[in-house]
């Protein structure tokens, strides 16, 4: 196994670098540029965008600036002090000595910004990864033992909604339903019991508003993952159940289901013991990229819910074209992604008998 | 009897005495008992808590809070007074020859760690900005000052290279920073203090941040421009990076102050009974800008040696009947209603309705299709077919080969809602004078490119002007802006009249506004005839606080002018 796993992370060198090297060349080849977003107002001369330009190396030839991203510019000499002597070292280190940059809206390391999104991104993702697979796979697992009844048919339309329902739209309404219609709805029905009309949930944020409290442990603020964990859940719900589903009734129609059911074993041993073990399996196939891939965040859930994740703030620098920030969320991505595949590799040929390490 | 009546009375005027005094006495805050004043906001985490770094509205909100005005500003006026109780600078004197400003500093303000505020705090600024290796949007006044000195401890002499209006504004753009706690120079973009301000002299000190999240600030009793202390608890700025939740959360009483709510949602605000709302003149506006200049072959405005170069004409709007037809031929009312649901105010030229330079007696440029085909039709852009459906082409155009059909391409940036249905508009009432138009909302920094290469035919942008405002627009409309490649003049305008009338207004000796209003009025109905941009709109502004908001006093673009005396109180 293990040099299997070498062999496998070998081989992902060389897509690591091909994903840096396609980022960056369509980054860098997308028209305007970043100059334009920091300098523009009219008192903004030609001289100081040029001056902002060079200040960010975004004039310099793609590869130049790719070659500087990757293995920083402490070997090539600038003019800093401007006496017309390019003669002071450069002080980036490079992505390959890690060093990710500096945000050229933040004016921040890069990673500073990274290292203090990742924990609401992942506090977000693997509650709601959990709650899909809690009730996603539960739920498919009953489909397919129940199939065509009405369990089997109204949450098979159930998955449906949950993925065609776009997430802005139920964020927005579940905010405005939390936050704000039942609330006052309460408060004219009974004054009595319900005199508040403040919102029953959060709307938005990840950590109450206030002075200097910090933000408290997540079993003190609960109440702010409720809404936006279960709108980013219903998308796993719904995959994990539909997955969970169909691989179930092809695990039925195995013959060691029927040897299973001759040998007198109750249902439940062989609906859970044989059928959902077995079809569990496949999961692992996805599993992997897709915990890795939490890392990458959730743009627009954490956009609605004011929730501070490495999403949010990944769309806000493609948008305008924080060049450092940009990479720096897409090595981030490609590497957790490329990780989640392998993962899943080694976990399929452990769980499945008949893979093996080849 | 008599006794019982006298105490009777007594006793009566003594109840009402403590009827009216004590709830008085009720309202009475305790300097920093007042509530946290929750601000919403759309516009993403501050950059930066250092004034010299900050460049985004985020960051200079916070910042202002955290550090003290330096030149003051009359919030009611707009325009920089002396003696301003807020303001660092109690005084200051000009030269003759309106080169030298001398400015006269209080000497009685500190830091919040005890530090006197010094002239050396100014110096500081100065030099960073001078230094070349600070990240500052100020590095362009290097070019307009000769020298900054401090003869003293209170007394800063600013020396322009030449003599302008602007000049007190320029200065005004600084802030006093702590230059006993700050690096040098070289370590200051990368400094710690920039994130974490603990040396602060504003009506508020730095609590804490959470990125993504929120800003917190707390009151600041030493601070000097609050003489009878500083009342709220504390201010935080709430990153809400939703349009609808900002509005709906403000609603839920979650914040309690936003600033320049959606145009969409004002209406639902102003009949809200918890909400006290303030709307404004506002300082940004929008304009579509027609290129006068050849876009097949853009040139500078001058040469090197300031020799004019042929800049050839823009095939269409070359001409300005065609320029001014278009004026005529654009509803802007409707298109108020249509961009910004009515909150806007109709743009007669250049100027801002807010700015004292404004001049009410010039009468926008009526919507008059009649008139605007007239125009076109003496311009020799003629609708051969007598169909409206078909464009007008070309016969005897003054830049235009005869056949060539009138159709133009007309950019904005994409993601702005307000520019999108103001092009859509245009489209759809140009196309009733005969006129196609190829609307395209494509990305900002493309849009900026192809204005700075003068490409283009025509874009709809907007300007947000500053505070306080200063009404030169040399930038904009001179050939010193016609720079192909970033200048800001980028359709190419020029008109010597308008060229000398900006000069004179800008260079004034004495700077009397009144006299200086007096040229700006002619400029704009200049303007109004040559039509650089075709002026459209400004927006309104808006502030809303709950009504649990006490203090809420605002002035157009000055919202939190006072907040030393507010108070909230808890719901």
């Amino acid at each position: 196994m293990v040099k299997y796993t070498l062999r496998r992370l070998i081989q992902a060198i060389p897509t690591f670098f091909g994903i840096t090297i396609l980022s960056y060349l369509l980054m860098t080849a997308a028209p305007g540029g970043p100059v334009g977003a920091l300098a523009f107002g009219p008192k903004v001369t030609p001289q100081q965008r040029e001056r902002v330009a060079a200040q960010l190396g975004v004039n310099d030839p793609w590869p130049l600036q790719y070659a500087r991203w990757l293995i920083g510019d402490d070997w090539m000499r600038f003019d800093k002090d401007g006496d017309g002597v390019a003669n002071e070292p450069g002080d980036r280190l490079g992505i390959l000595r890690g060093d990710f940059g500096r945000s050229f809206l933040q004016r921040r390391p890069v990673w500073d910004l990274i290292v203090e999104r990742i924990p609401a991104t992942l506090e977000l993702g693997l509650a709601s990864l959990i709650i899909g697979l809690v009730l996603g796979i539960p739920v498919g697992v009953l489909a397919a033992v129940r199939k065509g009844g009405w369990f089997d048919t109204s949450t098979r339309i159930l998955a449906v909604v949950f993925n065609a329902i776009p997430v802005f739209w139920l964020g927005l309404i579940l905010i405005l339903l939390f936050g704000s219609i039942l609330p006052n709805w309460l408060n004219q029905l009974n004054p009595t019991v319900f005199p508040s009309t403040s919102p029953i949930l959060p709307m938005g944020g990840r950590c109450p508003t206030d002075l200097l409290s910090g933000c408290p442990p997540l079993h003190e603020r609960l109440n702010f993952m409720i809404l936006p964990t279960f709108v980013l859940a219903t998308g796993f719900i719904a995959v994990y159940s539909r997955f969970m589903r169909a691989s179930m009734l092809d695990v039925f129609s195995q013959d060691y289901m029927r040897t299973a059911r001759s040998k007198g074993l109750s249902t439940g041993q062989v609906w859970f013991k044989h059928g959902a073990r077995n079809a569990l399996i496949p999961i692992a196939t996805f599993l992997g990229p897709t915990i890795t891939g939490l890392l990458s965040g959730a743009a627009i859930t954490e956009t609605i819910f004011s929730w501070p994740g490495l999403g949010r703030m990944a769309v806000g620098s493609v948008v305008s074209l924080d060049y450092p920030v940009v990479m720096a969320v897409v090595i981030l991505s490609s590497v957790a992604t490329i990780f989640g595949f392998i993962l899943s590799d080694i976990l399929y040929a452990l769980i499945d008998p008949r893979i093996r390490f080849g | 009897m008599n006794r019982l009546f006298r105490y009777g009375v007594f006793a009566a005027a003594l109840a009402l005495i403590v009827a009216l005094v004590v709830p008085l006495a009720a309202q009475e805050v305790t300097p920093g008992e007042g509530g946290i004043i929750i601000e919403g906001n759309f516009g993403g985490d501050p950059a930066t808590f250092n004034p010299l770094l900050a460049s985004d509205t985020s960051s200079a909100r916070v910042a202002g809070f955290m550090f003290p005005a330096w030149i003051g500003v009359n919030p009611e006026t707009a325009v920089h007074e002396p003696g301003r109780p807020d303001a660092l600078v109690t005084d200051w004197t000009i030269s003759e020859d309106g080169l030298t400003y001398t400015f006269t500093l209080r000497d009685d303000w500190t830091w919040n760690d005890g530090t006197p505020m010094t002239s050396a705090d100014i110096m500081y600024s100065w030099e960073a900005i001078a230094s070349g290796v600070v990240e500052t949007s100020l590095s362009y006044q290097v070019d307009l000052i000769d020298s900054v000195t401090a003869p003293d401890a209170n007394t800063i002499v600013v020396t322009f290279k030449a003599a302008a209006c602007t000049n007190l504004t320029e200065a005004s753009y600084w802030s006093p920073v702590p230059a006993h706690v700050l690096p040098a120079f070289d370590e200051l973009n990368d400094a710690d203090f920039n994130l974490n301000p603990t040396v602060t002299g504003g009506v508020f000190n730095f609590g804490e941040f959470r990125a993504g999240e929120q800003v917190s600030l707390i009151a600041n009793q030493t601070y000097g421009g609050a003489s009878e202390g500083v009342l709220p608890t504390g201010y935080i700025y709430k990153v809400v990076p939703d349009q609808t939740v900002l509005i709906e959360q403000f609603i839920a009483g979650e914040t309690n102050v936003v600033d320049g709510p959606a145009v969409a949602r004002r209406t639902d605000l102003l009949a809200d009974s918890n909400v006290q709302a303030y709307q404004f003149p506002g300082n940004s506006w929008d304009y579509l800008a027609l290129n006068y200049a050849d876009p097949a072959n853009p040139q500078n405005a001058t040469d090197d040696a300031g020799n004019p170069i042929d800049q050839g004409n823009h095939p269409i709007f070359g001409d300005v009947r065609v320029r001014r037809a278009i004026a005529l031929g654009i509803d802007v009312e409707s298109m108020i209603e249509g961009a910004v649901f009515g909150f806007g105010t109709r743009m007669p030229s250049t100027t801002i309705p807010a700015s004292w330079a404004f001049d009410e007696d010039l009468a926008p440029i009526p919507f008059d299709t009649e008139a605007a085909a007239a125009l076109l039709d003496e311009a020799g852009w003629i609708d051969d077919d007598n169909d409206p459906s078909t464009p007008r082409v070309a016969q005897g155009a003054m830049y235009a080969a005869d056949g060539t059909p009138f159709q133009f391409t007309l950019y904005t940036n994409e993601g702005n809602s307000r520019r999108g249905a103001i092009g859509t508009i245009v489209q759809d009432q140009l196309r009733q004078l005969g006129i196609v138009v190829d609307f395209q909302a494509i990305d900002f920094n493309t849009l900026l490119d192809i204005m700075d290469a003068q490409t283009f035919d025509a874009f709809i942008l907007g300007w947000r002007n500053g505070y306080p405002d200063d009404p030169d627009q040399t930038s904009l409309f001179t050939p010193s802006g016609d720079i192909v490649g970033g200048g800001n003049n980028n359709t190419s305008y020029n008109n010597p009249r308008v060229n000398e009338l900006m000069e004179q207004a800008r260079t004034l000796p004495g700077c009397d506004p009144a006299a200086r209003a007096e040229l700006y009025h002619e400029i704009q109905a200049i303007m109004q005839e040559d039509l650089p941009y075709v002026p459209l709109f400004d927006t309104e502004g808006m502030y809303a606080a709950r009504t649990s908001v006490g203090g809420f006093s605002p002035f157009p673009s000055q919202l939190f002018w006072n907040v030393d005396r507010w108070t909230v109180a808890s719901s």
